[in-house]
């Protein structure tokens, strides 16, 4: 066999390689304007990759007079959606995808059992379209990000590119006040300081763990977060707290501030 | 964990997580009624300040993008709770739980060194426990490079980019201004529903309502002054029910209006200064440039919904 391959045969496995999944076609859950916008980035769509988890989720239940964190419920909420995307990942990492954007992490309840979870991460992997492999995740894999194709197109022009999805979760159970506490506070507003003090600590160990996961993914910062509540069909006093967002790193050089565009403000004229 | 593990006592490490998580607790307690951040939160504002842990913003990437090109930077993601049981009142409730909320986030951000909290999101937990809401208010403190930490950190509680478009036509937005109202009426004449008059005007239900509406508005006023020279009212609440009276006993209602704003200090007489571009939008349908997000979740308000 002969060491030189025909110039058009390279080109085009330079093509598959660097533009398109292996069979030729690319999928992908793009909108239009997302679709023009990473292309834009320079990058190029390859296909969808998913990881799905059915999970059983254990049964704790906190004491009747307590606040406390569920660390059961924790875990297994934990663990299911890590399942879920390292199995998304995989698939990217397959595909040759130097990152997966637009991921869509959600969570079904089946309905004949209520001890299920379904968890479902889906997200478009794409590659750089110059092979440039600056852009993986500090293990080597594909990046992933909760960020549309028109948000990856903002961040890379503020100075920044995604690394990981990162997340922290705390299932907590908030304390039940006893039967005779609501006499006190008959007449007057009060403060439950007992409920307070539980959305207080439930909140700040899943941005803790939120923020420590960016930190092992060598990250600077975090945009994008949310932090919200949930509760998956637990008891009255059960609630989850969810922090979620893209932990980021400076492009090779941070842009300076007065070098970042201006917008322009438009008035449109539809109705 | 196996079917008799139950019956074992807690492991080592068990018992330390419990301890540490009573000792949290009890930080948090303490902290509250001193009016300062609990100890863990502390630490982990000051860290991401000082860059030692990766800095948090709940901000999105375009809105990073303007908020980096005005010199501000992201410190963290901050926020505060204070959970209200209504034994006198439900309206006045809302007044004093936003306002001690803000004055808890205020802490935060002072303790993250920052200048200003921005994209302040009002949420309330849909947990609907014994007469009683939790105020909760999560943001971004930023803190603006060159200048000192403030003393006494602005709070806008309207999306970033909207936080940038107010700063260019120099005015800053501050904090949170409640105007909250209700009152009872007794119907001893019978007067409010006369369905057998054909068209007229319930005067009595009509004058309930402006004055209710009124005093909201008036309180508003007297509670922004402290914070700023203006507000944007984004959100008015507004119920009305009927209580049908005992043997002897009037009907009674009860209106209340509960409206909430963004302070704002604004120099007046002072136009942006950017050149307004006419555009067509191809969108169909709903389109960014003309609709935003609904940015706070807790009132599921019963007016056209606004930006905030």
């Amino acid at each position: 066999m002969s060491g030189q391959m025909p110039e058009h045969a390279r080109e085009r496995l330079k093509g598959l390689r660097s533009s398109a999944h292996s069979t030729g076609v690319f999928t992908s859950d793009f909108s239009v304007n997302e679709f023009l916008l990473v292309r834009k980035a320079g990058f190029e769509p390859i296909g969808l990759c998913v990881g799905t988890c059915v999970y059983h989720v254990g049964i704790q239940y906190g004491s009747w007079s307590k606040n406390q964190e569920l660390d059961v419920l924790s875990k297994a909420m934990y663990h299911a959606r890590e399942l879920a995307m390292s199995r998304m990942r995989a698939e990217a990492a397959a595909m040759g995808a130097d990152g997966i954007v637009g991921v869509k992490l959600t969570i079904k309840r089946l309905e004949w059992d209520e001890h299920l979870l379904e968890f479902i991460a889906i997200g478009t992997g794409v590659v750089h379209g110059d092979g440039h492999k600056g852009f993986r995740a500090h293990d080597g894999g594909p990046f992933t990000s909760d960020l549309s194709g028109q948000d990856f197109w903002a961040l890379l022009h503020a100075g920044y590119r995604p690394v990981e999805m990162v997340m922290g979760s705390c299932v907590y159970h908030v304390a039940h006040r006893g039967a005779l506490a609501g006499l006190g506070t008959a007449g007057r507003n009060v403060e439950l300081e007992n409920f307070t003090a539980a959305m207080y600590e439930a909140r700040e160990i899943a941005v803790e763990r939120m923020q420590f996961e960016a930190a092992a993914a060598k990250a600077e910062g975090v945009v994008g977060v949310d932090i919200h509540e949930g509760s998956h069909g637990w008891q009255t006093h059960v609630i989850e707290f969810f922090a979620i967002g893209t932990a980021v790193l400076p492009l090779e050089q941070e842009i300076a501030p007065e070098k970042i565009a201006d917008p322009i403000m438009v008035l449109s004229v539809n109705d | 964990m196996g079917l008799f593990d139950r019956f074992k006592g807690p492991t080592p490490e068990q018992k330390a997580a419990q301890a540490e998580a009573a000792h949290r607790q009890a930080d948090i307690l303490m902290s509250l009624r001193a009016n300062r951040p609990p100890a863990s939160t502390l630490q982990r504002l000051q860290e991401a300040r000082a860059g030692k842990a990766p800095w948090i913003a709940t901000l999105t990437p375009a809105e990073l993008m303007i908020v980096r090109s005005h010199g501000l930077r992201p410190i963290s993601a901050v926020s505060a709770t204070s959970w209200l049981h209504y034994g006198w009142s439900w309206t006045e409730g809302h007044a004093q739980g936003w306002g001690l909320a803000l004055e808890r986030l205020k802490l935060e951000a002072k303790a993250a060194g920052a200048n200003a909290v921005l994209d302040v999101k009002m949420r309330t937990v849909p947990l609907g426990i014994e007469s009683s809401m939790d105020f909760t208010l999560v943001g971004t403190a930023v803190f603006v490079e060159g200048l000192p930490p403030s003393h006494d950190p602005i709070v806008a509680t309207v999306p970033a980019l909207e936080f940038v478009k107010l700063l260019e036509a120099d005015v800053v937005p501050t904090g949170i201004a409640v105007g909250a109202h209700y009152e009872w009426m007794s119907d001893w004449r019978g007067v409010a529903s006369r369905a057998w008059m054909g068209n007229i005007e319930s005067n009595a239900l009509s004058h309930l309502w402006e004055t209710v509406r009124r005093r909201a508005h008036a309180n508003l006023r007297s509670h922004a002054a402290g914070q700023g020279n203006g507000v944007l009212a984004h959100l008015n609440f507004s119920q009305m029910f009927e209580r049908e009276g005992g043997e002897n006993q009037p009907k009674q209602y009860l209106a209340r209006h509960i409206v909430i704003a963004t302070t704002v200090d604004a120099r007046r007489g002072q136009p942006f200064k950017h050149e307004v571009k006419i555009a067509l939008d191809v969108h169909a349908g709903r389109s960014p440039l003309n609709t935003s997000s609904r940015h706070h979740q807790s009132y599921a308000t019963n007016e056209a919904e606004g930006g905030i």
